[in-house]
């Protein structure tokens, strides 16, 4: 594999202090800033996050260049970086933040100075007081030396930077939440449209975008779109960061092209299975995600790949699960997550998820239900009718849909497995 | 009431922070929940006097405060021990052993899950994924992260605690001692960390120092 | 009233219906015009939709397939295709309705809501048999007050969050919300916070479940035992749109209704609870009179019917004068008018006690405003009591104008109003200077009022015009509305207080008009009316202030009181009471008994509200039917059929008999009102009420106060004598939910008005004035206008201070205000 490290480069090369402002400037960083101030307009800037086709880096995937054209005339305009990350089994933006801020920063800028912005956030869960240490440092410096504030390297542009912490709410990474949650309400979702290019923040056009997506475009505008989308595969392009955890040799970050095989990324990037153990199943793109199995090991590490497989990319979070894992009791576990994370305003996540963690747990301590397997089915699908993927939802975002991947999941490939945990259900279904 | 007489139990520091706060953001609501950390480590934790206040401040009910402030999980409405540790449980950290780990905990500090031992020092909690998968299974001390943390280590982390009783709990030094595999290089340490259960953010007042540049 | 343009309709197919229906409109809301009942908890057609419960689901054909989407907040758009009963849909619907069952206790029985319940209702047309749920329930405490009246049981909440939208969007006063996350939300109060809202009853209306309860109804019927009938509040005088409710002959309960003109379904808890004065105790239900040692005696009817009218026909008719009116229906007033006119032959009527606002500025104002102009203005001018304390209902549509609809706000008053906060403009002026408030913003220099006077000449200006407290000069009002109709595209909206007093002026009962607002001067229009009534009085008759003074010095000799009590509500109590006193007889038609009616020779019982059917008009003009439901209580007579039997007794006719009698006959002989019949108001496109086409104003509003406008107080302090919602008044005292929640008198003084005096926070003082003088602890008050002292009116310990232009303040020797 040969392809350019565009995230974790610094990281890589100066693991001791990449995160500071002076590594930040000897390795190259605000060159591009310095320069696209000085001659590009900020649509030369839109046209080349457009020509790189880079997919949002959040979970949805939707392309950046898009979504900052969407933007509404309306003044002011604000900018969002969502460094949220709470998706169970990601943890690729706190690397970014707490190991190289300044190029999030760059970035920031960058993409302020294309869509108009002066006064961006940069709301990072409350449980990344580290991060947040970090990329706050990194702004104090920043303003310090005049890459935020008045009038920027003289070019006249303003922008400011505030750090935000969250409160502890991982549906905050629904970005109408966390917009909800930066107006200081409640992190609930709002119905949309209005989407937040038109509607954001305090009811103003709002492009909010992941940490990891705006982190890419100081490579982008300083290398080219063309470049960056010839990186990768044809509908995925670019490199992503997996997070990898679990039974893994390797477990960490990994900054890959897309387009590699499931089995390249869990054998040899991730070093293969623990102590040698057969897999079992994984999970592809954070949570929400359906689980894959040894069948899908050749399938390609692309959107669309995953798309027809009946899963996602996601946040880039891989899950992988040996031979000994109880399917059952790590299905509870995702489900119970969803379950404490649901925001509650609407009716089918509040109540659906929270009725099948119940039943699972009660299947965990012998106390199934032969109709059980059937109920949680139904279950699942008051919550995402017809249990198809991509989901169908009754629900206002796709919290209560996540909980449903995880049964499906363990429906489609590990029935027996359920069964066996029913008292009676197997004799009952051989006599 | 002037935002002054509002919280002139506060220290002249955190006041000064709240009145930066107030005028960070282009609406005043959107302080509330920085002001409730502060109010948090005012108080100890947030007193429903620390959700008044932080309404007097931005305008709003304290019927508002206290739904906004109850819908996160970080903003600890009843007494907190001096030390909160949080075990993550959630899928990547349950995988590799973080129910174990909790049970450690519990041994070591006599504090159930959602409980504060019986001499303040210790309230301990499950938490769900806080995005140290690569480094499973993770605790945080006071929201400061130890990855890689194993029963024993975390029983190790609980008595040091105890016994060294440290006014600053650092994430770094932490993780030299107590800690094990992490997600990724951490470079080189910094030596500032939390002074109470509150994430340990300058702006919020709550860290051991001023920010190293 | 300009034309809207109509809105553009866009075609869109509905269960395979091709329809034509308006652009923009919900999905849910066209279905439902076009009679399809989309199941709803959540959506409610005043509030901004939510899509949380998720009931309305339908599917919508999309480029990318069929979307399942919340009816509630998609808006229709062309070719839309909607399915709102596919197998998808019902399946969807079927599940939400278990998700919401599997928490609720199905305590039905014991429920209030029991039977008007739409969680029930839907539960029997589209949920399942029986529960799959056999896990615990959520369990909350059982119900907690959140109030004096309202009461929670988080059991039943399906957390749709219509009381807290209601509360933050509607009424602007957050105290109940969320609290919690996920499985674990509830609706709760700040700890020692309590849900006092002056709406707070609208949330239990609204309340898809038994979550929210109201004391004044709790386990007092069932829904299915319920008569109800619509009818017009009229605690004030907006025209708020009611249901009153009973069971066995008792009104249980008053709901609002949707009218677009007026309250948008909302009431204020006054609204909503004042019909437990009704069935009070201490209603009068026996004809009294007074005895030989002066106490009054129970008696019967013809008894004291013929002492009555002995008493009137022993005096010349000009030597009768009548008070009150302004809580009776038109047809009562009609007849009370016409009694007093046409049989007794006397001018001296006035509706008005103590606000003695000039009946051809309320009555005659042109252009004069709808309440629905509020939702058009650019610039809405309040210069008149706190709108929140005196017009609840109409204070939430100007909340509404201000928050949704793009108005700006002025605000012109002598302390912090209820609608301060919305307020672009607001400017504080002591009591007495208002005068010269007009004229610094009518010059257009003063830099002072420069953010109001901008607002004011910006674009289209609705006022609200009245009397900001009880010591303002009366006809302040009509200073302040000859400066406002020449702001551009000025209409005014009038504001007198009392429930029916609008429409009692229209019937006549003023000194200076007959009914229709014909004045009494006008020679063609008394012609007109004598050709059917025969002779009548031509004088200009006597203000309520005048009656008092007319029966101190003997010239006015027999008074009747209809509804009144000009001890409470004139400006001097002393002498009103000294008045009826020194009057020859005094007979008083009443519900209660009252500080006025205690001197009267004869006490008759009538029937009020609810009790009697009838018509009433609003602060716009708009008639409105009102309805009876329950009969008076004991002997309680309705008081047409009172004054046309008085009428007989003197041996004139008065034609009488009936309600709908008098009615025809105000359409023959009042000329605003010849088009007005019940049935037009009963059924069809009128039911929301017909506005009365305004005619001009009889006189030139062009008074300018003399003494240069402003009043001497020479080192006192000008009262400010302002209303609020629950005072002691007499139907707030006889419903125990109201009379619970009136506040703590007290004094308002400015903090450096204090600080002159050497006065502190809490400290006792006596407050002294021209007419009597009150002990109350001081409340500093930094909102209030400099050099002036807030008591609130009418409190049990207020209201012998009477209404002097200034009072003076004095540290007391007493510690403590005496019980």
């Amino acid at each position: 594999m040969s392809f350019p490290l565009i995230l974790t480069e610094r990281m890589t090369a100066h693991p001791a202090d990449s995160h500071r402002l002076d590594r930040y400037e000897a390795t190259g960083g605000y060159q591009t800033l310095r320069e696209a101030l000085g001659s590009m307009k900020p649509e030369d800037i839109l046209e080349q996050v457009k020509a790189a086709n880079i997919q949002g880096r959040g979970g949805a995937a939707f392309p950046a260049g898009i979504k900052w054209g969407f933007l509404a005339p309306a003044e002011p305009r604000y900018l969002v970086i969502n460094a949220d990350e709470s998706e169970p089994g990601t943890f690729k933006d706190r690397q970014l933040l707490e190991r190289d801020p300044h190029q999030l920063l760059e970035g920031t800028i960058l993409t302020a100075f294309c869509i108009g912005a002066n006064h961006a956030f940069i709301y990072i869960r409350g449980e990344y007081p580290k991060p947040a240490r970090r990329v706050q440092q990194a702004v104090e410096a920043a303003y310090d030396t005049g890459y935020l504030g008045q009038n920027i390297l003289g070019s006249g542009f303003d922008l400011d930077v505030t750090v935000h912490l969250g409160g502890g709410a991982y549906i905050c990474g629904e970005e109408t939440a966390l917009l909800n949650s930066l107006e200081g309400q409640r992190g609930e979702p709002r119905l949309k449209p209005p989407f937040p290019a038109v509607e954001g923040l305090y009811a103003k056009p709002t492009i909010v975008n992941n940490v990891e997506t705006i982190s890419n475009i100081p490579w982008i505008v300083a290398n080219g779109g063309d470049a960056y989308a010839a990186i990768g595969d044809v509908d995925s392009v670019g490199t992503r960061m997996f997070s990898l955890s679990g039974h893994v040799v390797k477990p960490g970050n990994y900054e890959v092209p897309m387009g590699l095989t499931w089995r390249e990324l869990i054998y040899e990037v991730g070093g293969g299975i623990r102590e040698d153990r057969e897999l079992k199943c994984w999970v592809p793109g954070g949570a929400s995600a359906p689980w894959f199995v040894a069948e899908h090991l050749d399938t390609k590490v692309t959107k669309d790949d995953c798309a027809r497989a009946g899963s996602m990319l996601g946040s880039g979070a891989v899950i992988v699960m040996d031979e000994t894992t109880n399917v059952v009791a790590a299905a509870h576990r995702i489900v119970k997550f969803f379950s404490h994370e649901s925001c509650g305003q609407c009716t089918p996540c509040r109540e659906g998820t929270t009725w099948l963690e119940r039943i699972l747990w009660r299947l965990l301590n012998g106390a199934g239900r032969p109709s059980d397997i059937d109920l949680l089915l139904d279950i699942c699908d008051g919550i995402s009718p017809g249990l198809a993927w991509p989901p169908r939802m009754t629900t206002i975002c796709p919290l209560g849909p996540s909980a449903v991947s995880p049964i499906t999941s363990i429906m489609t490939h590990f029935r027996d497995e359920v069964e066996a945990m029913i008292p009676g259900l197997q004799e009952v279904a051989h006599a | 009431m002037s935002a002054a007489s509002v919280i002139a139990d506060w220290s002249a520091p955190n006041q000064e922070r709240a009145r930066r706060l107030l005028e960070t953001y282009p609406e005043k609501r959107s302080a509330v929940m920085p002001l409730l950390y502060l109010a948090s480590l005012e108080h100890g934790y947030l007193t429903s006097a620390g959700m008044t206040q932080v309404a007097q401040l931005t305008g709003l009910t304290s019927a508002q405060v206290q739904s906004v402030a109850s819908f996160y999980t970080m903003f600890k409405r009843d007494h907190v021990g001096r030390y909160l540790i949080s075990v993550c449980t959630s899928i990547s950290c349950y995988l590799l052993g973080a129910d174990d780990v909790l049970a450690a905990v519990e041994t070591e500090t006599t504090a159930r899950d959602g409980t504060t031992s019986v001499d303040g020092t210790f309230s301990v909690e499950h938490v769900e994924c806080i995005g140290a998968c690569g480094g499973a299974p993770a605790v945080q001390v006071n929201y400061e992260l130890v990855e890689g943390v194993l029963p024993e280590k975390a029983t190790a982390l609980c008595k040091w605690l105890r016994e060294a009783s440290p006014d600053v709990v650092m994430t770094d030094a932490m993780q030299e001692s107590y800690g094990g595999v992490r997600s990724f290089d951490w470079g080189i340490g910094e030596e500032q960390g939390a002074i109470a259960p509150v994430p340990a953010f300058e702006p919020y007042g709550s860290t051991s120092r001023e920010s190293a540049r | 009233m300009p034309e809207r343009p109509p809105p553009e309709m866009v075609t869109i197919t509905i269960d395979g219906r091709e329809v034509e229906v308006p652009q923009g409109e919900y999905v849910i809301k066209v279905a439902e015009d076009l009679g399809t009942y989309i199941p709803r908890f959540c959506y409610h057609p005043r509030m901004t939709p939510v899509g949380l419960c998720r009931m309305c689901l339908v599917e919508v054909e999309t480029p990318r397939g069929r979307l399942l989407t919340t009816a509630c907040n998609t808006p229709v758009a062309p070719e839309m295709i909607v399915d709102t009963e596919s197998a998808v849909v019902q399946k969807a619907q079927e599940g939400i309705l278990e998700f919401l069952l599997i928490n609720h206790p199905l305590d039905c029985p014991v429920c209030d809501k029991g039977g008007e319940c739409p969680l029930q209702d839907q539960t029997v047309a589209y949920g399942p048999g029986e529960s799959r749920f056999v896990e615990e329930k959520r369990h909350f405490e059982k119900p907690i007050p959140l109030s004096d009246i309202v009461l929670m049981d988080r059991e039943r909440c399906i957390l749709c969050a219509r009381c807290t939208r209601f509360s933050e969007e509607v009424s602007g006063d957050p105290l109940i919300e969320f609290v919690g996350r996920g499985n674990q939300t509830h609706v709760i109060t700040f700890p020692d916070e309590p849900f006092a809202s002056y709406f707070s009853g609208n949330t239990v209306e609204i309340c898809p479940v038994g979550a929210l309860t109201a004391k004044p109804y709790r386990f007092k019927a069932r829904p299915w035992d319920l008569e109800a009938i619509e009818s017009v509040s009229m605690v004030d005088a907006s025209g708020a749109s009611i249901s009153i409710e009973t069971s066995q002959n008792e009104v249980v309960r008053i709901n609002g209704i949707d009218n677009d003109a007026t309250n948008h379904g909302w009431l204020s808890d006054k609204d909503r609870f004042i019909f437990q004065s009704i069935n009070s105790d201490n209603r009068l239900t026996e004809p009294l009179v007074r005895d030989d040692a002066g106490n009054l005696q129970p008696t019967s009817w013809g008894e004291a019917l013929d002492r009555v009218a002995d008493a009137l026909g022993s005096v010349r008719g000009d030597e009768v004068a009548a008070i009150g009116g302004a809580n009776n229906t038109n047809e009562e007033a009609f007849a009370l008018g016409k009694f007093l006119r046409s049989v007794v032959m006397t001018p001296h009527i006035d509706a008005q006690v103590g606000d003695a606002l000039n009946p051809d500025f309320l009555a005659g104002i042109t252009p004069r405003a709808e309440i629905r102009d509020l939702d058009r203005a650019a610039t809405i001018l309040v210069w008149a009591g706190d709108l929140k304390e005196e017009f609840p209902t109409l204070y939430l549509r100007v909340r509404r104008a201000v928050t949704q609809m793009g108005a700006k706000l002025v605000v012109v008053h002598p302390r912090r109003t209820g609608l301060d906060d919305l307020a672009a403009a607001k400017i504080t002026y002591r009591p007495g200077e208002g005068p010269e408030v007009v004229r610094k913003l009518a010059a257009g220099a003063d830099t002072d009022y420069a953010a109001a006077r901008e607002l004011l000449t910006a674009g289209s200006v609705t006022a609200l015009i009245g009397l900001t407290g009880r010591a303002e000069d009366p006809r302040l009002a009509e200073v302040v509305a000859a400066y406002a109709v020449d702001l551009p595209g000025a209409k005014v909206l009038p504001l007198a207080r009392r429930g029916n007093v609008f429409g009692a002026l229209d019937m006549g009962l003023a000194p200076t008009l007959l009914p229709g607002r014909v004045p009494v001067t006008s020679e063609s229009g008394r012609a007109e009316l004598e050709s059917h009534w025969g002779p009548l009085p031509d004088a200009v008759g006597r203000d309520a202030a005048a009656i008092l003074a007319g029966l101190a010095e003997g010239e006015v000799k027999v008074l009747l009181l209809v509804g009144a009590d000009p001890v409470r509500d004139g400006r001097n109590p002393d002498s009103a009471r000294a008045a009826l006193v020194a009057a020859d007889f005094v007979v008083s038609l009443d519900m209660f008994l009252n500080d006025s009616n205690q001197h009267a020779a004869v006490v008759l019982p009538v029937d009020g509200f609810a009790e009697t059917e009838g018509t009433v008009t609003n602060v716009e003009g708009r008639v409105q039917k009102v309805n009876r439901i329950v009969p008076g209580p004991g002997q309680s007579r309705a008081l047409w059929s009172i004054l046309d039997e008085l009428a007989a007794r003197m041996g004139g006719h008065l034609g009488a008999g009936d309600g709908a009698a008098i009615a025809k006959e105000i359409a023959l002989v009042a000329p605003a009102y010849r088009s007005m019949t019940w049935d037009r108001l009963e059924w069809g496109p009128e039911r929301d009420g017909v506005v009365m086409p305004d005619g001009p104003g009889t006189q030139e509003l062009q008074y300018t106060p003399d003494g240069g406008g402003v009043r001497s107080t020479a080192g006192r302090l000008a009262l400010h004598s302002g209303r609020v919602l629950y005072d002691a008044g007499t139907r707030n005292i006889q419903s125990p939910a109201l009379a619970a929640l009136v506040p703590d008198p007290a004094v308002y003084l400015h903090p450096r008005d204090a600080s002159a005096l050497a006065l502190t926070d809490s400290q006792v003082v006596d407050v002294t004035g021209e007419f009597g003088a009150v002990r109350l602890p001081v409340r500093i008050d930094a909102t209030l206008a400099e050099g002036s002292a807030y008591v609130p009116a009418n409190l049990d310990s207020t209201w012998m201070l009477g209404v002097p232009d200034v009072v003076t303040i004095e540290a007391s020797s007493a510690e403590e205000v005496a019980e």
